[in-house]
C-alpha cells in the first residue's frame, strides 16, 4: 500500500521532522506558558486546596461518594488504551498508514497514563499514604490487600505505565540517533545519551525489530487486561447497575474506542502545528475512521444489552436503576451520550466524511465528550439507586472538580507539547519504510550515519 | 520457628476447613421491626459514644450526613391506610463482606470476634468500601471535623476523633467490647457474660428493640432471638452473611 | 581547604553562634506552654485517671423524670445512660435525654451574672458579680416583703417537682404572693382536670402498657412526647414482643399520624377535636351491645344515648364498622386501655374528651387492674399541681404585669416568650415589669427581655430531686446530683432562692446554706417512712444509698378499689370542638405537634438535636408544615414548595413536605424551631406555629387549645430544597422491611430485660 511520502526523500522527512524539533517560534511558547499556566491554575492549585481542606471541596456525599475523580481517571485510561494497543496491533498486521502516526499515539498513551496517575492522587482521601497501595516490605509488616480490584489497578497500570514507556522508548532509539546526528550543543549531549550509542548497524536493528515485535505482543493482551481490571473496580461490587460481566468488554471497547477518537483529534492538532501534512494525510483518517466506526457499533451493541439485560432481570433494582439512567436527573447527559456516541457515528458510513478532517475533528471530540459521559453516568447513576431507596441521593459535581478535569486536559497538553519538543513525534526509519529508496547520492551527509 | 515453617504453618491453618468461621466471640444484634417506633434514641446515644461529629447545615444540604446508625422510613399503602416502617440500619458486620475484599490498602478486615473492623490510620480514602457495601452504611469524612468550645469536653477518650479523608462507621462499640474483654480476662480470664456490654443504641433503646450479644453462647439473648422464627437478614439475597437479624414485623 | 583569614573566621563564628541562640529562641518561643499532668500524690477527688465513675442523677430534659446514670472521666461527663435501678427509665433513655450532655457543654451557655444595660435597640448585657446582683433583687424583695407588698413579686417556672417545688413555695409564702405560675406549653391540665373530675383526684395514673394487651390511644403521642416517653416505650415493648405467647395490638386515633401512630397496628383518622366523640360512640356501643353490667347502667345508657355509631361516624368521619369493630375487640381483649391527651385534648372540649376516654376505661372495668388504668398513691414528695398555671393563668399575668401590679419577676427555666402565642401579648407586659430576673442557663428569648440574670446549673450540675409524674403504680423518687464540678460562674436554682431567702430576711423559716442542705433536710421525712431495716441504718447511710443508687421506691400501691361518683356519669357528653376563624376563610385546621428533637423548643439549642433527621419526614435543621399527598396535588404543591400559612392571628412562611398520613383538610407544623434567640444553633431557624394560634380557650381549665386553630394556605411560587437525610421513603418491592402476621410467628423469646452490669476496672 502506497502512501503520499512515496514521492519524498529520505532528507525531506530528516528535515521535516528534526525542524518541528529544533525549531520553536514564538508560538509554541506561548502554546506551553498558556497551557502550563491553566494546568497550574485549573489542576494544581485546586488540588491543593483540595489536600489541604479535604475531599469536602469536590461534590462527592453519602451515597455519591465516587464522582468525575473517578470518572476522569477512568477516562484517562481509556484514553491511554488505543495509542500503544493500536500501534501494537497494526505493527502485527503489518499495516502501513500506522508508521506516520503511530509515535505521537503512543506519546498519548503514555501521558494519558500519567495524568490518570496523578488523578488517583486527587480522589483518595489521603494521598499522602498513597505508597501503602504498593507492596514493598515495611516496618509496619503490612503488605497491601492483594484480593482488591483496585490493587489489581495498581498492578496492572503499573505495568501498563512501564510497558509502554519502555516500548515507546525503544522505537524511539534510532530517531533519536538520527536526530543526534543532526543536532549540536545541549541537544547533541541529550541525544548522544537517549540513543544510547546507536549506530545503526544490521545486528542492532535486526535487535530492535525483534525486541519491538515481542514487546507490541505482550502489550496486546496487556491493554486488554488493564481496562478489565480498571472495569472490574465497578463489576466486583454488588451495587445493582454495575454488577455485570459485559462491563469488562464494555470497557475496552470504550476504552479503544476513546482512544482512537483521541488520536484523531491530536493528529489533526499535530499535522497543523508541526506541519506534518504529508505525512499524516486522508489515508490515515480514512482509515481511523473505518476502525471508529466499527467500534461505535460495537459500543452501541453493548450498551443495547445493558439495557436489555437490566430490563429482563426484572428487579426492582435494576429497573429503578435503568429507569433513572433513562429519565432520572441525569438523563439529559444520557441522551447526550448517546447522540454523540451511538448516533453521530453513523456519519463515518462516509467515505467522504471519513476523509475530511475538520468533520473528523468535530466528531472525534464529540465523541470523547459521549465517552466522558459515560463514565460519569456509571459512577453517578449507579450510585443514587442502590438496595436499599431510602438512603438513594444525588451527586452534583462542584467547582473544583470542574476546575480539575479542565486542568488535567492542560496537564495533558503541557506533558505533550514538551514532548514534541524532545522525541521526533513521526517516527522517521518506520515513515522511510513507505518511501522509494534512493538512489545513492555520490557525497555522503556529514555525520556519515546512513540512517 | 523458621520463616518457611511459619510460612507453613500459616498455611496449614488457612487451608484448614472453618479458619474464616472459628471466632473467639461471633458479636451479632437483632432487631425487632415490631418493637422500633423510630425515635432515635439509638442514633443519638451512638453520636455521643462515638465522637460522630456534628457535620452542618451546608454538609447536611450537600448529603454528607454522618450516623453510623440511620433509621429508614418506608411507607406502604395511601391514605387513609398508609403505614410506616422504621428500620434501623447501621453495619451489618458481614461475615462475607464486599467491603472487606475491595480496600486496596486492607484497612477493613474481619476481625477474630466476627466484627467488621475499620482501621483509620490505615485508610487512605479510596472509598470504594462505600460504593461495594449494599446498605450503605459506610460515612466518609470529607473535612477535618470541629467541635465548639466546651463541645470538645464530652468527647469519648476511649474512641478516636477520626480526621479528614478517613472512612468510618458502626463497629459495634468495639470499645465497650475491649473494655469488657479486658475485665473478663483480669477476672480469671473468663469469658465476656451476655449482657455484661452493650453497644450505646443497644444500652439506651427505649423499647429493647435492640438485642445484643455473643451467638456463640448459646444460652444467650441474642441466640434465642436471631432463631426466633420471625428472623430475617436485609438483602439476605445477595449472601452477605451479616451479622444483624431483624423480626419481622407483625401486622395484627 | 578555602582561605580564611582569622577576621573571617571569627565573623563566622560570630554568625554562627548568633543564629544558633536565635533559633534556640525561637523555638522555645513557640513552645506549647508547660503543661502538669494530674499528679497522683494529690490527686484532685474523684478523678482516677483513666478510670470511669458513674454518678446517678435525674434528667431534666422533658417532664417525664427518668433516672440517668451519667459516666464521667476525670470530671468530664462523657455519657448519659438510663439508670437500671430507676423504675421510670429502668436503663433506657430517649434521645432529647442523651442529648443532654450538649445542654452542659453548650457554647451559648451563660457563664456568669449579667445585667441589661441601655434600653430598646441597644439594649446589651454587661457581666456583674453574684453580689451584685443577688444585692439587687435581695434588696428590692427585703423592701417590698418589709412594707407587706410581697404580692407584687411573681414566680414563674418550668414545672417543677419535688422539694425544688417545696422551696419556691416557702420562698413565696414569706413574700406573701399567691403568684407561683408553673408553665409549660405540654402541661397536661385537660388530663388532670378530667381525672380530677372523673376519679376526685387531680393526679395522672398510672397506665400500664407493660400488662395491657390492647391500647387505644385518643391523640396521646405515647411514644414521644407525652408524659413519660421512655417509661411508655418499654411497656410497648413488653406488651409487643416481651411475653411468651401475648401480643399487644396499639390503636392511634389522630389527625395526623405521629410516631406512636406509625407504631401502633392501626392507625385512624378521626376529625380532629372529635377524638371524644368518638369515644363516647365506643361506650355507647359496648352499653348497647350488653357488654357492661354495671349497678350504673342505666345512667351510662342516658348519658350515651345520643352517641350512636351513626352519629358519631358521620361527626367524627370514621366509618361505623370501625367504631363497632373497635369497641367490640375493647371489650373482647382483656386487659385493654384506654389513653387519650395530646392534641385530642387540646381543643375546646379537652376535658371532656379525656372525660371520655377515663369512661371507657370504667366501663371495661380496667380501673385498678393490671394492663390496665392505676391510680397512683400520694406522691412522697411535695405536692405543687395547684400552682400548675394554664394559658388564661399566664394571661392573668400579663395583665396584671400591664396594670402595674408586678414589681419583680423571677423566671427559672421556662420560656414564655417563646411558648406563648403573640395573642397572650406577655412579652409586651414584660416590658411593664420595673425587676424581670431570669435564673436560666440560656439566652432564651424571655431571658433576653429580662433586667438581671443570675444564671443557673444546668441539670447535671445540680442538686435537686425528683417524685416522677405518673408514678409507675408505686411512689418513686430520686436525687438529682452533680455529676461535674460546675464549668462557669453560675449556681443552682435552689442556692440562688435560698440565698434570696436570706436577703429578704427568712433565714429563720428557711435556714438552709444551700440545695444540699435542704434536700436532705426534706428526705429526712421520707427517711422516717421507710421500714425498721432502713431506719436503723440511720439517715446518712440512707441518703448515700439513696445517691448510690439513684431510686428510691415504695411499693405499696394506690387504692385498688374505686368508685364513681353518679353524678359525674350525668356530667358525660363531648360538644363538638371550636375552632378560629370561618371554614370558607381558613379550610385547614392547624395541627402542631411537638418535635421529637426540640420537645417544646427546648432542645432547638442542642446540635445533636438539630441534625438528627426527625422521625417521621427525615428532615433536619429547619421546619416544614404536612400536607395530604391530594391536597398538595390539587394545589400543585411539592416538596420544598413555600406557603403562607396564614391564620386569623398570625402568619408563617413555611415550605410543604408531603406527608401520606394526615386528613386532607389538616396540616402539621412541628414545634421547636423559630427561636428569635438562644443560641447559634438555634437562632432564625425554621418557624415556630405557636406565633399563629389563636387564643381560643378550653373553658373548664381556661388553657390554650392549641389544636383549634383554622387556617389558609397560599402557594408563594418560591421553592427551597428541604434538607433531608431520606432519599425515597418506599419499599418499591423490595421487601426490606418485612412483615409476617400474627398467628404464626408470635415471639417466644423470653423478656428481653437484661440489666446492665456496672463496668468496673
Amino acid at each position: 500500500m502506497t502512501t503520499e511520502t512515496f514521492k519524498l526523500g529520505y532528507n525531506d522527512i530528516h528535515d521535516d521532522v528534526v525542524r518541528s524539533i529544533v525549531k520553536t517560534g514564538p508560538k509554541y511558547y506561548i502554546t506551553l506558558a498558556t497551557a502550563g499556566s491553566v494546568t497550574l491554575l485549573c489542576f494544581f492549585f485546586p488540588w491543593f486546596y483540595q489536600l489541604y481542606y479535604g475531599i469536602g471541596a469536590a461534590g462527592m456525599n453519602h451515597p455519591g461518594v465516587w464522582g468525575t475523580y473517578l470518572a476522569s481517571f477512568i477516562f484517562w485510561i481509556g484514553l491511554s488504551h488505543s495509542g500503544t494497543l493500536l500501534s501494537c496491533v497494526l505493527h502485527l498486521t503489518n499495516s502501513s498508514w500506522r508508521k506516520a502516526m503511530y509515535r505521537s499515539a503512543e506519546a498519548m498513551t503514555l501521558f494519558s497514563l500519567v495524568v490518570a496517575a496523578t488523578y488517583v492522587m486527587v480522589h483518595v482521601g489521603r494521598p499522602w499514604f498513597i505508597h501503602w497501595a504498593v507492596p514493598y516490605p515495611n516496618q509496619m509488616e503490612l503488605w497491601p490487600n492483594f484480593r482488591s480490584p483496585l490493587l489489581f489497578d495498581v498492578m496492572a497500570i503499573a505495568t501498563y505505565i512501564t510497558g509502554s514507556t519502555i516500548f515507546i522508548y525503544m522505537g524511539s532509539i534510532p530517531d533519536f540517533a538520527a536526530v543526534r546526528d543532526r543536532t549540536s550543543g545541549w541537544r547533541n549531549t541529550m541525544y548522544t545519551l537517549l540513543s544510547l550509542g546507536w549506530r545503526g548497524t544490521d545486528k542492532e536493528w535486526h535487535r530492535l525489530h525483534w525486541a519491538y515485535t515481542f514487546l507490541a505482543v505482550l502489550i496486546i493482551p496487556l491493554a486488554v487486561s488493564v481496562h478489565s481490571i480498571v472495569s472490574w473496580d465497578f463489576a466486583m461490587s454488588i451495587v445493582p447497575s454495575l454488577h455485570q460481566t459485559i462491563f469488562a468488554p464494555y470497557f475496552v471497547v470504550g476504552a479503544i474506542y476513546s482512544g482512537t477518537a483521541g488520536i484523531v483529534t491530536v493528529m489533526f492538532v499535530l499535522r497543523k502545528t508541526m506541519g506534518f501534512e504529508q505525512y499524516i494525510t486522508k489515508l490515515h483518517f480514512d482509515n481511523l475512521g473505518k476502525l471508529l466506526l466499527v467500534l461505535s457499533l460495537i459500543w452501541t451493541y453493548i450498551n443495547g444489552v445493558e439495557l436489555f439485560t437490566a430490563w429482563y432481570s426484572g428487579t426492582s433494582e435494576e429497573y429503578e436503576a435503568l429507569g433513572y439512567k433513562l429519565f432520572g436527573y441525569y438523563a439529559w447527559l444520557y441522551w447526550e451520550m448517546i447522540l454523540f456516541c451511538a448516533v453521530a457515528p453513523m456519519l463515518m458510513f462516509s467515505t467522504r466524511f471519513r476523509t475530511s478532517f475538520v468533520p473528523m475533528l468535530i466528531l472525534s471530540i464529540a465523541i470523547n465528550i459521549g465517552m466522558y459521559t459515560e463514565r460519569f453516568l456509571i459512577v453517578a447513576t449507579s450510585l443514587s439507586r442502590q438496595y436499599l431507596p431510602d438512603a438513594w441521593g444525588v451527586y452534583v459535581p462542584s467547582l473544583v472538580e470542574i476546575s480539575i478535569m479542565v486542568g488535567s486536559f492542560a496537564l495533558f497538553t503541557t506533558l505533550f507539547l514538551i514532548f514534541v519538543k524532545i522525541f521526533p513525534s513521526v517516527s522517521m526509519y518506520e515513515v522511510k519504510e513507505t518511501m522509494a529508496t534512493p538512489k545513492m547520492e555520490p557525497a555522503a551527509p556529514a555525520a556519515g550515519s546512513p540512517a | 520457628m523458621s520463616l518457611f515453617s511459619r510460612f507453613m504453618d500459616g498455611w496449614r491453618k488457612y487451608r484448614k476447613p472453618g479458619y474464616y468461621d472459628e471466632f473467639d466471640y461471633h458479636w451479632t444484634m437483632t432487631i425487632d421491626l415490631d418493637k422500633c417506633t423510630g425515635c432515635e434514641a439509638c442514633v443519638t446515644a451512638c453520636q455521643a459514644e462515638n465522637n460522630i461529629p456534628v457535620v452542618g447545615e451546608d454538609e447536611m444540604a450537600k448529603g454528607r450526613e454522618m450516623q453510623w446508625i440511620r433509621i429508614e422510613r418506608y411507607w406502604e399503602g395511601e391514605y387513609p391506610n398508609a403505614k410506616l416502617s422504621f428500620i434501623p440500619m447501621m453495619c451489618q458486620h458481614c461475615d462475607a463482606a464486599p467491603c472487606e475484599t475491595v480496600c486496596p490498602v486492607g484497612a477493613t478486615y474481619h476481625n477474630q470476634d466476627g466484627l467488621n473492623a475499620q482501621i483509620y490510620n490505615r485508610c487512605i480514602g479510596t472509598r470504594a468500601c462505600a460504593v461495594y457495601c449494599p446498605y450503605e452504611v459506610r460515612y466518609f469524612n470529607y473535612y477535618d471535623h470541629e467541635w465548639d468550645s466546651p463541645l470538645e469536653q464530652q468527647l469519648n477518650p476511649d474512641v478516636t476523633v477520626r480526621g479528614k479523608g478517613v472512612m468510618e462507621k458502626c463497629t459495634f462499640c468495639i470499645q465497650r467490647i475491649r473494655q469488657a474483654k479486658d475485665v473478663a480476662k483480669d477476672d480469671d480470664r473468663r469469658r465476656v457474660q451476655d449482657g455484661e456490654m452493650q453497644p450505646a443504641c443497644v444500652q439506651t433503646c427505649p423499647t429493647k428493640a435492640l438485642v445484643f450479644g455473643d451467638r456463640k453462647d448459646h444460652e444467650s439473648q441474642v441466640y434465642k432471638s436471631m432463631n426466633d422464627p420471625r428472623n430475617y437478614r436485609v438483602l439476605d439475597e445477595l449472601n452477605t452473611d451479616s451479622s444483624v437479624f431483624y423480626l419481622k414485623k407483625v401486622d395484627a | 581547604m578555602p582561605n580564611i583569614d582569622r577576621r573571617e573566621f571569627l565573623k563566622l563564628v560570630g554568625a554562627g553562634g548568633v543564629s544558633v541562640g536565635a533559633g534556640f529562641m525561637l523555638r522555645e518561643a513557640n513552645k506549647d506552654p508547660r503543661e502538669y499532668l494530674i499528679p497522683h500524690v494529690l490527686a484532685p477527688e474523684d478523678f482516677s485517671s483513666g478510670l470511669d465513675t458513674f454518678y446517678n442523677s435525674v434528667c431534666s430534659m422533658c417532664p417525664a423524670g427518668c433516672g440517668i446514670s451519667v459516666r464521667t472521666r476525670e470530671g468530664r461527663a462523657k455519657k448519659i445512660e438510663g439508670n437500671p435501678a430507676h423504675p421510670v427509665s429502668q436503663g433506657r433513655l430517649c434521645t432529647l435525654g442523651q442529648a443532654g450532655l450538649q445542654a452542659l457543654y453548650n457554647p451559648d451557655r451563660l457563664t456568669a451574672p449579667m445585667r441589661r444595660t441601655g434600653e430598646g435597640e441597644s439594649a446589651s448585657f454587661e457581666e456583674i458579680t453574684w453580689e451584685q446582683g443577688l444585692k439587687q433583687v435581695g434588696d428590692r424583695l427585703d423592701l417590698l416583703r418589709a412594707a407587706r407588698r410581697g404580692n407584687r413579686v411573681a414566680f414563674l417556672t418550668q414545672g417543677v417537682r419535688g422539694h425544688l417545688a417545696q422551696l419556691f413555695e416557702s420562698f413565696m409564702r414569706q413574700l406573701g404572693s399567691p403568684r407561683l405560675l408553673h408553665y409549660d406549653f405540654d402541661h397536661p391540665h385537660t388530663l388532670y382536670a378530667a381525672n380530677q373530675q372523673f376519679f376526685g383526684e387531680s393526679r395522672l395514673p398510672y397506665y400500664d402498657l407493660a400488662n395491657t394487651r390492647l391500647l387505644l390511644s385518643f391523640g396521646a403521642d405515647y411514644l414521644n412526647n407525652w408524659i413519660s416517653p421512655v417509661h411508655h416505650s418499654l411497656g410497648f415493648g413488653e406488651s409487643r414482643q416481651g411475653r411468651a405467647d401475648v401480643r399487644g395490638r396499639f390503636v392511634q386515633i389522630e389527625p395526623r399520624m405521629s410516631i406512636s401512630g406509625a407504631a401502633a397496628d392501626e392507625w385512624i383518622p378521626a376529625k380532629p377535636g372529635t377524638e371524644g366523640i368518638l369515644a363516647l360512640g365506643l361506650a355507647h356501643h359496648i352499653v348497647a351491645e350488653g357488654n357492661y353490667s354495671g349497678a350504673d347502667l342505666g345512667a351510662w345508657t342516658n348519658a350515651l344515648a345520643d352517641y350512636t355509631p351513626d352519629a358519631v361516624a358521620e361527626q367524627t368521619g370514621v366509618p361505623v364498622n370501625t367504631i363497632t369493630r373497635l369497641a367490640d375487640s375493647f371489650v373482647d381483649t382483656t386487659p385493654s386501655l384506654a389513653i387519650g391527651g395530646g392534641a385530642a385534648g387540646n381543643h375546646s372540649n379537652g376535658v371532656d374528651t379525656l372525660v371520655a376516654v377515663n369512661a371507657l376505661n370504667y366501663l371495661v372495668g380496667n380501673i385498678g387492674q393490671e394492663g390496665g388504668l392505676v391510680l397512683n398513691p400520694e406522691p412522697a414528695g411535695p405536692a405543687v399541681q395547684q400552682h400548675r398555671a394554664s394559658y388564661s393563668a399566664m394571661v392573668e399575668l400579663a395583665e396584671a404585669a400591664r396594670q402595674g401590679e408586678i414589681d419583680i419577676l423571677i423566671i427559672s427555666g421556662t420560656n414564655p416568650v417563646f411558648t406563648l402565642p403573640p395573642a397572650a401579648e406577655f412579652a409586651e407586659a414584660l416590658a411593664q415589669i420595673p425587676l424581670v430576673v431570669s435564673l436560666s442557663s440560656f439566652l432564651d428569648e424571655t431571658t433576653a427581655l429580662a433586667d438581671v440574670i443570675l444564671p443557673s446549673h444546668t441539670y447535671l450540675e445540680s442538686w435537686g430531686d425528683d417524685f416522677p409524674e405518673p408514678g409507675v403504680g408505686f411512689s418513686v423518687g430520686a436525687v438529682s446530683q452533680p455529676v461535674v464540678s460546675p464549668l462557669y460562674n453560675t449556681r443552682g436554682t435552689g442556692d440562688i432562692i435560698l440565698d434570696l431567702a436570706r436577703r429578704m430576711g427568712s433565714s429563720s423559716v428557711m435556714p438552709w446554706q444551700n440545695m444540699e442542705e435542704f434536700l436532705k433536710y426534706g428526705w429526712r421525712r421520707i427517711y422516717q417512712r421507710g421500714d425498721s431495716q432502713t431506719l436503723a441504718q440511720g439517715f446518712d447511710a440512707f441518703w448515700t444509698s439513696v445517691l448510690k443508687a439513684g431510686a428510691w421506691g415504695e411499693t405499696t400501691n394506690g387504692s385498688t378499689a374505686f368508685t364513681l361518683n353518679p353524678d359525674v356519669i350525668a356530667g358525660i357528653g363531648v360538644a363538638p370542638p371550636e375552632f378560629s376563624g370561618s371554614e370558607e376563610g381558613y379550610p385547614f385546621i392547624l395541627h402542631p405537634y411537638l418535635s421529637p428533637n426540640f420537645h417544646d423548643g427546648r432542645g432547638a439549642n442542642l446540635p445533636w438535636m438539630q441534625e438528627l433527621p426527625d422521625p417521621m419526614t427525615s428532615v433536619v435543621y429547619g421546619s416544614w408544615v404536612e400536607v395530604n399527598p391530594v391536597t398538595a396535588e390539587e394545589m400543585g404543591l411539592s416538596e420544598g414548595d413555600l406557603v403562607d400559612i396564614q391564620s386569623p392571628h398570625g402568619q408563617l412562611r413555611v415550605p410543604v413536605f408531603v406527608y401520606p398520613a394526615i386528613m386532607p383538610n389538616v396540616i402539621a407544623i412541628p414545634i421547636g424551631q423559630g427561636h428569635g434567640e438562644y443560641g447559634r444553633y438555634a437562632k432564625g431557624r425554621g418557624v415556630n406555629p405557636i406565633e399563629i394560634l389563636s387564643p381560643l380557650l378550653e373553658p373548664i381549665t381556661g388553657n390554650l387549645a392549641s389544636s383549634a386553630t383554622r387556617v389558609n394556605l397560599t402557594p408563594t411560587g418560591g421553592r427551597v430544597k428541604l434538607v433531608k437525610t431520606g432519599g425515597v421513603s418506599r419499599d418499591l418491592g423490595r421487601d426490606i422491611v418485612q412483615h409476617t402476621s400474627l398467628g404464626v410467628e408470635v415471639s417466644s423469646a423470653a423478656d428481653n430485660s437484661i440489666p446492665i452490669t456496672e463496668v468496673t476496672t
